[in-house]
């Protein structure tokens, strides 16, 4: 009986001892870097680009008015599974705010940014098409084709640093191309470099 | 006599080679340029334990705005470090449009920048909106 009740209380203060889940302030974050890319990372990255991309004015139309802008492939490199559109997302948010270009849902590197696009343009050549009220769908040859993509890749190296450490480095190359002639507008290079210990995983 | 003249013609060797400076735009460290009177390893230790005990460290000097070609609002900040030490810090600068309300974007976000010792440095923001006319800047320690 006298096992069991130590045994017992011994477990209650284990679990006491767990640490517990807390919010992170993504604001402003005091929290210690890490191997690995974090929100921070692509936070700093996407802004050092678009400030880039923006004062470049590359993305100036002559005659006014805004370009239409793809995304085209932007490949992961690196040995983490991470989604591009941890980078691209804010990119092209910004790019669309700030009025320079408008991005099209209706192509892109990885399909379709909105496949309903296309859904409905099926629906429309159906039966069900009858449906629905025809000025409502929306016709043939109306999509506007991107004159802009952006595209790129985010790579890593990881160096040896010394014997208890090493050094990781990513690189987010981004590059604006002109569809209509093929010609390279805008391209930058960030660095985002790591080092720590040789235990930290970067992967 | 004699140690009057030897010691006027020590102060006048070192008088000429301070009037022997590079152009502004050159910066040569100690440690690389040629000791002095006043930075030598004798010196140089006080002058910069004094420097960390007083506190020295970044400063900025100026912050100037203006429209870009594409009509964009473009920040210039020149700064300085007065340590002997780089300095690494993380600046944010957040856009205020023409009712002094802040305006939300991806780019005000926490970025690094760093000033080695003894040396200017330079920052450089655009806003990402037209309407942005004036700025704000916060700064934090390098984590």
């Amino acid at each position: 009986m006298k096992t069991k009740i130590i045994i017992t209380l011994v477990g209650l203060l284990l679990a006491g001892c767990a640490q517990e889940t807390v919010n992170i302030d993504v604001v402003n974050d005091e929290g210690k870097a890490v191997m690995e890319l974090d929100y921070r990372d692509f936070a700093q990255a996407a802004s050092e680009m678009i400030q880039s991309m923006i004062s470049s004015g590359a993305l100036k139309k002559p005659g006014g008015g805004r370009y239409v802008m793809t995304t085209a492939r932007v490949t992961n490199d690196t040995m983490q599974r991470i989604d591009t559109d941890q980078l691209m997302a804010k990119i092209e948010e910004e790019l669309l705010n700030s009025r320079q270009v408008v991005m099209t849902s209706a192509v892109g590197g990885k399909g379709a940014p909105d496949e309903m696009i296309y859904e409905m343009r099926d629906i429309r050549d159906s039966a069900t098409g009858d449906e629905f009220k025809q000025e409502t769908l929306a016709g043939k040859r109306t999509l506007e084709a991107p004159e802009l993509s952006i595209a790129g890749k985010i790579f890593q190296r990881n160096i040896r640093y010394d014997r208890n450490r090493q050094q990781v480095e990513y690189y987010f190359q981004l590059m604006v191309t002109d569809l209509t002639t093929g010609l390279r507008i805008w391209q930058k290079e960030s660095i985002i470099g790591k080092r720590g210990s040789n235990r930290s995983v970067a992967w | 006599m004699k140690t009057i003249t030897n010691i006027l013609l020590v102060v006048l060797a070192f008088t000429f080679i301070a009037c022997d400076q590079p152009p502004a735009q050159i910066h040569v460290r100690e440690g690389i340029r040629s000791d002095t009177l006043g930075s030598n390893i004798v010196t140089r230790p006080v002058a910069h334990a004094f420097s960390a005990l007083i506190g020295e460290r970044i400063e900025i000097d100026k912050a100037v705005t203006m429209r870009n070609d594409t009509g964009f609002l473009e920040l210039h900040i020149n700064g300085h470090n007065r340590s002997y030490d780089t300095k690494q810090f993380r600046y944010r600068i957040e856009w205020l449009d023409a009712n002094g309300l802040m305006i939300q974007t991806k780019t005000s976000t926490w970025l690094p920048a760093s000033a080695m010792g003894k040396s200017s440095f330079s920052l450089k923001a655009v806003a990402p909106r037209v309407e942005a006319v004036d700025f704000r800047m916060d700064t934090k320690k390098w984590e």
